[in-house]
């Protein structure tokens, strides 16, 4: 077998192992909860469930079974790939998570996208030049110490109330992502341009930097063509960091934004103990994680030969 | 992170030969006081925001015009759209449009005919009979028959359809009977006036036997409203359009016919600062739940009208357990009462924008009884100390009284999820004034799970607070009576258990002669406050807005806007 391939299938082992790990954190976490699932379903405090309405629910979500037998349908369920149906919205988890997940999906991948972007060229524009970095670090420290929540509602008042430039309400065209994309961007820009900035300036340092400059090689391609290679690597291993701080600000940036999205799905779920919606949401989630590490190791392998040759 | 804190060493590291590095520091001042600059003109700009709006014309004495959509956001969401499912306040809202109901609320204690054109009670109460409007047609064909009406009540009364809250309106219902295709009579278990009351709000609304008969996850909501229904994005909007058909608006009714707007959208804005935003900039027509900081500003804005309304119903109380611990003793429960200055709390929190309680019940729902209040065991600090050492509880060290050789603490559950309009800061203010009389007011704070298992069922409390909106006396009935427990899908709290009330409310419910029910009402009132069962706070206040250029504009008995005669001015 070769190398790669091996890799790969200890990585997918991994993975499943992983997934099982999640979904049982979330099945005991869901149940160590105190307080009658049943009643909690069944509308939460304000409801007025009679008994008999209570016993439906509990009959109908197997909530009477004993914990084990329960644990055990759960899991040859999710083998099967069945997520189950949702308690409080009687529809399957699949299709409440498919309806969500493209909002989501654009406001992470644009967020993602414009934080390394803005984070590189931050970095490139500003390293080892120490009037611009200067200026760079403050607004970088700004934005890494203002929650997504405040940055939000900022940005909202100047471009969408006050300047009308987006629209906070009405179709979701690209416009409408701008601004959320923007305030969950920020903050992640913050830290890989400090990451970025401190291995470029590592690399400019370096002997081969040196010999670029030597040889005639113009600053800016000698920063964006030997030296950003260099500097990746850090960031490359950041990005499982900016994934889950993406997870974390989707909840908020929804919120603000009144967006749709799995943040609000499962903030709610949560709430009202919808248990299928929140392990569905949960091994989604470590699924992601697990598969954006193996991306992220087989980029390491080009972004530097050496580790791919050691491995 | 450690990419945070590195800062000043990374600088002092640098290799000396690179250029400008010995000018490094200053800089980094310059920076700062540019980032700062940059600051303080966004939140310039921010702070004036939303001043330029144009103040919506007014002049124009022409008549309705139809056409357009009006958008309204509010705060919350809901799990269904299926009104007997449901017990959200937005999903209410929301189907209000969809739904009419058999009744119509036209007073604190009056009823119209909607789709039932008349109605006979039996001598004993218990069998309604209700005439139906002739030539109505649901939004998906179906014709408006009595089967319709009995397809709704036993939808909403079937335990399979897990209804949260409107079940418990019609908890007498025994059966319904189709006695021709426009008559049909319902039979309770045993009298229930409040039946009528029950039958007005939209959780009862009227839905197609068609779209009932579906499976769960297929339910689209199918009434005969101005309004039908087109598409539901959760968490974000539910789209409604014109019913082109509509000719069965309740009585009273200012507008009669199809409604004038093309189309209503409910947009789902939590964040209150964003609802606020988006009003003042044009981007929506209303919205609900106008946070009470900006109400000032928003009337001085101009080009908006905002709406102030008492909710009808209990206010928000504190309620005493009455079953356990120092608070079985009267003078206790009085004493805490006479300990709390709830005027000068509600006033200063909310900045007199919250009327202040002092009876359970607020002063717009029908049999409100203002002369109960005199029952109430006002501030009085002195008065309250006199109690407690009549009752036997002495000063102690730590300023909390004491009795054989146990504090006088109270447990008041914090239950954080549900905490709205600062009810924590004036809680706390409750708790202050209360240590003054020497009383320990503790407040664990507690999850969902555990404030409804361990403390609303448990019974683990001496203190919980809530209010409940409904517009109709018998919510007394509901807060009160002994059978109406928590775990009995009540709302006694205060865990009363007095056969004297049990006998006024149930009598009340029952009678069919309005004097003897509001004599009844009122000895509840009357009672509670004496035993203080029962600490009232504030009424909750609706705060509602509207661009200018939205017209017609009414609400309904239960506070809320009714779109069939709204039209779009320019």
């Amino acid at each position: 077998m070769p190398p790669l391939a091996r890799r790969l299938t200890r990585r997918l082992a991994l993975t499943l192992f992983v997934l099982w790990g999640a979904a049982t954190f979330a099945f005991a976490g869901m149940r160590l909860v105190p307080g009658d699932p049943a009643r909690v379903i069944a509308g939460g405090v304000q409801a007025n469930a009679t008994p008999q309405v209570l016993d439906a629910i509990r009959a109908e979500y197997g909530l009477r079974e004993p914990i084990v037998v329960q644990y055990a349908l759960f899991l040859g369920r999710l083998l099967r790939a069945d997520l189950g149906g949702s308690y409080q919205l009687g529809r399957p988890v699949s299709q409440v998570i498919g309806e969500q997940i493209g909002a989501t999906l654009a406001l992470a991948a644009g967020a993602a996208a414009l934080g390394f972007g803005l984070a590189v060229a931050l970095a490139t524009l500003t390293a080892g030049r120490p009037r611009l970095r200067a200026l760079s670090r403050a607004a970088e420290f700004c934005s890494i110490s203002t929650p997504n929540f405040w940055i939000g509602i900022l940005l909202l008042a100047a471009f969408s109330f006050h300047l009308g430039w987006f629209p906070v309400i009405g179709d979701d065209g690209p416009a409408e992502l701008v601004l959320p994309c923007a305030a969950l961007a920020l903050p992640i820009a913050g830290v890989l341009a400090q990451v970025t900035r401190e291995g470029l300036e590592r690399a400019l340092d370096q002997p081969f930097a040196l010999t670029a400059r030597a040889r005639g090689a113009t600053e800016h391609r000698i920063r964006v063509r030997h030296a950003l290679r260099h500097a990746a690597l850090p960031v490359l291993t950041l990005s499982g960091w900016v994934l889950g701080e993406l997870l974390a600000g989707t909840v908020v940036v929804e919120t603000v934004f009144a967006r749709q999205g799995l943040g609000h799905v499962v903030v709610a779920a949560v709430r009202g103990r919808d248990f299928p919606v929140v392990t569905g949401v949960v091994v989604l989630s470590a699924l992601t994680f697990s598969l954006i590490n193996i991306v992220v190791d087989l980029l390491y392998g080009l972004a530097d030969p050496r580790i791919g040759a050691a491995a | 992170m450690s990419v945070s804190d590195d800062t000043a060493t990374q600088v002092d590291d640098e290799p000396a030969g690179r250029r400008g590095s010995l000018r490094s520091r200053r800089p980094a001042v310059v920076a700062a006081a540019l980032v700062v600059a940059a600051a303080i003109v966004l939140v310039l700009v921010v702070t004036t925001g939303g001043r330029d709006e144009p103040s919506a014309g007014r002049a124009g004495a022409a008549g309705p015009v139809a056409g357009g959509t009006l958008t309204y956001a509010l705060a919350g969401t809901q799990v269904s759209l299926d009104p007997a499912v449901a017990a959200t306040a937005v999903t209410g809202l929301i189907d209000r449009n969809i739904f009419d109901s058999l009744v119509v609320q036209t007073g604190p204690a009056t009823f119209g005919p909607w789709l039932a054109t008349k109605w006979a009670v039996s001598g004993d109460g218990r069998t309604y009979t209700f005439t139906l409007r002739d030539g109505v047609t649901f939004h998906d064909g179906t014709p408006f028959t009595a089967e319709a009406v009995k397809a709704t009540l036993d939808h909403v009364v079937d335990p399979a359809t897990k209804s949260a809250y409107a079940a418990s309106l019609i908890a007498p219902y025994e059966k319904s009977r189709v006695v021709d295709d426009h008559v049909v009579e319902v039979t309770l278990k045993r009298p229930f006036t409040p039946f009528l009351q029950a039958l007005s709000v939209p959780y009862l609304g009227i839905q197609s036997p068609a779209a009932l008969a579906k499976p769960v996850a297929d339910y689209r909501p199918v009434g005969t409203g101005p309004f039908s229904y087109v598409s539901w994005e959760k968490d974000k909007r539910v789209t409604l359009s014109k019913n082109a058909a509509y000719a069965s608006p309740p009585a009273g009714a200012s507008h009669q016919g199809a409604a004038y707007l093309d189309g209503l959208v409910f947009e789902f804005v939590p964040e209150d600062a964003t609802r606020y935003g988006a009003l003042t900039s044009g981007q929506v027509q209303a919205i609900a739940g106008v946070p009470p900081v900006n109400a000032g500003r928003l009337r001085s804005l101009g080009g908006f009208d905002l709406t102030v309304q008492e909710t009808p119903g209990l206010n928000y109380n504190l309620y005493l357990n009455q079953t356990r611990g120092p608070l079985k003793d009267v003078r206790v429960r009085r004493a805490l009462s006479a300990a709390v200055n709830v005027a000068e709390l509600v006033k200063n929190i909310y900045f007199g924008r919250f009327p202040v309680a002092r009876n359970p019940l607020s002063r717009t729902t029908a049999a409100y009884d203002a002369t109960a209040e005199s029952e109430l065991a006002s501030y009085d600090l002195a008065a309250a100390e006199r109690l407690l050492d009549e009752a036997g509880w002495k000063k102690g060290p730590g300023g909390y009284r004491v009795k054989d050789g146990r504090t006088l603490a109270l447990t008041w559950p914090y239950w954080a999820e549900g905490n709205k309009e600062q009810r924590d800061v004036l809680a706390e203010g409750v708790q202050a004034q209360a240590k003054l009389a020497g009383i320990k007011i503790e407040r664990p704070a507690v999850d969902t799970g555990a404030f409804v298992s361990k403390y609303l069922i448990g019974g683990e409390y001496d203190l919980v607070d809530v209010s409940f909106a409904r517009p109709t006396p018998d919510v007394l009935r509901f807060a009160f009576a002994s059978g109406n427990t928590y775990a009995k899908a009540g709302g006694n709290v205060a865990l009363v258990d007095s056969p004297r009330i049990d006998t006024w409310v149930e009598e009340a419910a029952e009678t069919s002669d309005p004097a003897t029910a509001a004599k009844d009402y009122a000895a509840v009132q009357h009672e509670v406050l004496r035993q203080a069962y029962v600490l009232p706070l504030y009424t909750p206040v609706q705060l509602t807005a509207f661009s200018a250029k939205a017209r017609g504009v009414a609400f309904d008995a239960q506070t809320y806007p009714v779109f069939h005669g709204v039209w779009l001015g320019a």
